[in-house]
């Protein structure tokens, strides 16, 4: 019992970060309090955290952003029906993470009575602050909270028929900077302050029963989209652009709500011994109705006023369906063949009726007609074969076939209905042939070996980066004994894709490794090692003063990541704990960001692009955290925890911090 | 049925829970916390269904004998197919684990008992076999693990996000972005799209101008999900290569009004690329992921 406890503990010192919460500490005997029917357990972690920083404070808030207070870090309450005959629930399940004041809060609840209900609440809090960072030239800034809850209700969740009730919020609300393009294609980019509000609310009823075999699942929802975000000018002119547009007056609404009720439908069975299978259906009609109305007044470039009314409203609508066929076949008892089959058609059409006042003068008021459609038939077979506990072999053949068809037009208000070439979609098809071929060794106890490898030649790919001729090689090595573990594993990923003008590659190339090692109950140290690289090369034609060039565009990521974790138990008394993790995109091996091959002599158009080719920058924090009991109902919990980061071309987003926390753990 | 298979049995071979707890007294103990504990509080299952020889298999054996994992079905002693049989006898009655067993981790052995510990878990809702389910998943995805370390990245490590928002470790449909080939193991909205858009629901639209490679190839065309170097998790450093990369005039060299043909249409020539401001084209074309107003996404 006492080794159970260590372990325990050890699992879950290992498993937190040191400024996260201990929840689950054991403190004591640990085992819960019995009143009456039910056993009880419960702790509560009350802390105070602290943070100082230094350097860009923005890049703290947006990595990072712990800020001084008092949180109640942790929280678990467990209530168990010792006899699984609770009068009202039999388990119930709560746990929450960083209440108060936290950026990253959640709760999660679980009550159930065997036999007769489930019901599982998840609730999550996100503070996001995004500064839009200096190579963002600071807009788009974002100081948002994103509020989660799933609400899940199942009856007689162990039954031959269930009911599914639930409902899902999701909401986004907080001051934010975007920007609007004024008055012409060649006009300035001006701040708007905007005040997301986004909302969306999702309920879902359904059931599932038991068919002839078969589990028929049916579930349909509803889920209601809503925003309505008001913006308001910051600045009539930017600075640096003088000559350019000024803004002096804007005002903005752009409401935008919508529903999009579904269906889903699913049938297996499985536990036959030759057969399973599955298959699902599901059809979302989606449709949003949206207005903007949109005053503006300012001047052009050569000082002549302008006032501006655009006024557009319509719908746009989404019908999807999908459906699958799985049918899993065991013609003996080391072999598996899967066949799966899908079919999908996304449409998403719309239509708007544009109008603009210019100056008081009205243009011609339009009406697009646009769609965009994709058509995706797709089949794959894969075997499986098992000789014995030792080696097993797989292969698999896929298949695709996708249609995208376009329209993108627009016709003047008024005039009949578009017809024959005008509403004719672009089509494209692309096709993908790809096979699979893995083995998976044990040559001897203990020790796993795995490799497959994956090709892939598709035509008419959609955009120049998509997958066209891909090639994946993924290899790992386990071994394992009771005390320590060692693996290593490697993957490629090249792509090509060649086509008319120009052609795009990207080489991916992982490889790692990772150790652990817990020798007592006292002891532990686990060590990971990964690197990960990436470098890309495409075609680029852009355009200078109007005169085109051509270049290409080179990305060379090379990044390392370590990581090291240690801890110690002292005398059943105290747990102390190591950690540090480090992360570094040493780039392409330049030294700074002009010490470029093409760039030595006078500055280039290219340079631009040569300067954003590899962008390395260091990542680190090591981490301690030491937890005391001090009674067999009371812990002591102190971590600290340091960030540092550094871009080796820029030191304006540098910044460190030093985190930390003072807790009490009470179990009770 | 499939325990049955592995260890034939008759009625008379079950011994029953009661007597299992004589010699495992720590497991039994706190049993009753385990959700597998229904099956013994519901006294109606037949003896091959209830308690420790659900799983286990009948004891009869296992008792005579006085113990020894060669009289019983052990799972640190079973092949991963077995495992994987052996848990399916009741967990295969739910439509998210519907694809497990074309999954990539059953083909790659990993099955019910990698991740899930049934006696020894310090997380009592799933059973998982590691306190948090980001540190089971590190476990082999170092990468992943990599990812995560970058300064911009999905709050995995803080506890807000978790892998399975995402990700079906037991396996799932066919995406429906891209060649509904690839990425495998991604948990599709309940309406069956990406599940990005089970959070960024103002991305989601319908819009009437969608950008196609959003809806045609998926997210990850643009973003790095796990983490990036990029505040907004973009595959690169800086927006203008980013969508240079595709918008460079192959097949249609600049029209306007056709968004494919073997091609993405070129950045226009008033777009001077020596300007700084055009090299930031979300500030203008600030409605990317599709506008209801503007073909160019400008509003």
């Amino acid at each position: 019992m006492k080794n159970t406890l260590l372990l325990l503990i050890a699992s879950i010192c290992y498993a937190q970060p040191a400024v996260a919460p201990t929840t689950g500490e054991q403190v004591g005997d640990a085992r819960g309090e019995n009143h009456g029917e039910y056993n009880i357990m419960n702790s509560m972690e009350l802390g105070y955290r602290f943070a100082t920083t230094g350097g860009d404070f923005d890049m703290y808030r947006s990595t990072v952003n712990y800020t001084d207070g008092i949180r109640l870090l942790s929280s678990s309450l467990s209530v168990q029906s010792r006899d699984g005959h609770g009068r009202f629930f039999d388990s119930l399940m709560l746990n929450t993470q960083g209440l108060g004041n936290d950026p990253y809060e959640s709760a999660v609840l679980r009550i159930e009575k065997n036999r007769l209900y489930r019901y599982d609440m998840t609730w999550r809090l996100n503070d996001y602050y995004n500064p839009a960072l200096t190579i963002a030239n600071g807009e788009h800034f974002k100081n948002t909270s994103r509020m989660w809850q799933d609400h899940d209700l199942t009856l007689f969740p162990t039954g031959k028929v269930k009911f599914f009730l639930g409902y899902s919020h999701n909401d986004e609300n907080g001051p934010s900077l975007t920007t609007i393009q004024m008055f012409d294609v060649r006009g300035d980019t001006f701040p708007l302050f905007a005040d997301i509000r986004r909302q969306q609310n999702e309920f879902r009823l359904g059931g599932e029963v038991d068919v002839l075999g078969f589990r028929l699942n049916v579930l349909r929802g509803w889920e209601d989209f809503r925003e309505d975000t008001p913006t308001q000018i910051l600045r009539s002119t930017e600075p640096g652009d003088a000559g350019l547009n000024t803004l002096n007056a804007y005002s903005s609404t752009q409401p935008y709500h919508g529903t999009s009720p579904y269906w889903r439908v699913g049938l297996f069975r499985e536990g036959r011994k030759f057969w399973a299978v599955n298959g699902r259906f599901t059809y979302v009609a989606g449709q949003r109705d949206f207005i903007d109305n949109e005053a503006s007044a300012g001047s052009l470039g050569s000082g002549a006023p302008i006032t501006r009314q655009i006024l557009v409203s319509g719908d746009a609508r989404r019908p999807a369906l999908a459906t699958n066929l799985n049918v899993s076949l065991f013609p003996a008892s080391f072999l598996t063949i899967t066949n799966q089959t899908t079919f999908n058609n996304i449409r998403m059409l719309g239509n708007a009726l544009f109008s603009e006042i210019d100056n008081g003068v009205a243009i011609t008021p339009f009406v697009p007609f646009t769609l965009l459609g994709i058509r995706t038939v797709a089949n794959g077979t894969d075997a499986e074969a098992r000789f014995g506990k030792k080696v097993s072999v797989h292969a698999g053949y896929h298949y695709s076939d996708r249609r995208i068809e376009v329209i993108d037009g627009q016709q003047n208000a008024g005039l009949p209905a578009p017809s024959g070439a005008a509403i004719t979609p672009i089509t494209q098809f692309n096709h993908l042939h790809a096979g699979v071929l893995g083995f998976r060794l044990r040559p001897f106890n203990g020790f796993t070996l795995l490799a497959d490898g994956e090709i892939g030649r598709a035509d008419q790919p959609y955009t120049p980066i998509s997958d066209r001729n891909y090639t994946v090689f993924r290899a790992r090595a386990e071994y394992k004994k009771k005390t320590y573990r060692l693996a290593a594993y490697a993957k490629t990923d090249y792509n090509t894709n060649s086509i008319s003008l120009t052609s795009y590659a990207s080489r991916s190339r992982n490889i790692g490794a990772d150790a652990s090692w817990t020798p007592s109950g006292w002891f532990a140290i686990d060590a990971s090692y990964s690197k990960l690289h990436l470098n890309t090369l495409g075609g680029l034609d852009f355009f200078v003063f109007n005169q085109l060039n051509q270049f290409n565009s080179l990305y060379i990521s090379n990044i390392h990541t370590a990581s090291l974790g240690a801890r110690f138990g002292i005398k059943n008394r105290a747990d102390l704990y190591f950690g540090y993790s480090h992360s570094q995109d040493v780039g392409d091996g330049r030294a700074t960001a002009d010490g470029l091959p093409l760039g030595a002599g006078a500055a280039t158009v290219f340079d631009p692009f040569l300067a954003v080719q590899t962008f390395p920058l260091k990542f680190v924090s090591p981490e301690a955290r030491l937890s005391i009991r001090i009674h067999k109902q009371l812990r002591w919990n102190v971590g600290y925890q340091y960030y540092g980061y550094n871009e080796q071309f820029s030191n304006i987003q540098d910044f460190h911090a030093h985190t930390g926390y003072s807790s009490v753990l009470w179990s009770f | 049925m499939l325990v049955s298979a592995i260890l034939p049995a008759f009625a008379a071979d079950y011994v029953g829970s009661d007597v299992c707890k004589t010699c495992h007294p720590d497991v039994w103990a706190n049993f009753y916390r385990n959700p597998h504990f229904k099956s013994v509080a519901s006294g109606k299952e037949s003896p091959e269904n209830t308690g420790c020889e659900s799983c286990h298999g009948p004891g009869k054996a296992h008792v005579e004998a006085r113990g020894g994992k060669a009289t019983i079905v052990a799972f640190s002693q079973l092949a991963p197919d077995k495992v994987l049989d052996a848990c399916l006898r009741c967990h295969s009655k739910t439509l998210s684990r519907a694809n497990i067993r074309r999954s990539s981790h059953t083909e790659q052995d990993v099955v019910c008992s990698t991740c899930h510990s049934i006696h020894k878990s310090p997380a009592p809702k799933f059973l998982l076999a590691k306190a948090e389910q980001r540190d089971l998943c590190y476990g082999c995805h170092t990468s992943v693990r990599a990812q995560f370390s970058m300064p911009f990245k999905h709050r995995v490590n803080e506890g807000t996000i978790k892998c399975t928002d995402c990700h079906n470790p037991h396996g799932a449909f066919d995406p429906t972005s891209k060649m509904a080939e690839r990425p495998h193991m991604m948990e599709q909205s309940e309406g069956n799209e990406q599940p990005c858009l089970k959070c960024h629901i103002d991305k989601r639209g319908p819009f009437v101008y969608e950008h196609g490679s959003v809806r045609v190839e998926g997210c990850d065309t643009c973003h790095s999900a796990h983490g990036s170097m990029n505040a907004r998790l973009l595959r690169r450093p800086v927006t203008f290569t980013l969508c240079l990369e595709c918008h460079n005039g192959v097949g249609q060299q600049g029209s306007f009004g056709v968004k494919f043909n073997n091609g993405v249409q070129r950045t226009p020539s008033d777009h001077n690329m020596a300007d700084p401001r055009y090299r930031n084209c979300t500030s203008c074309h600030v409605r990317i992921h599709g506008s209801n107003t503007s073909e160019f996404f400008f509003r």
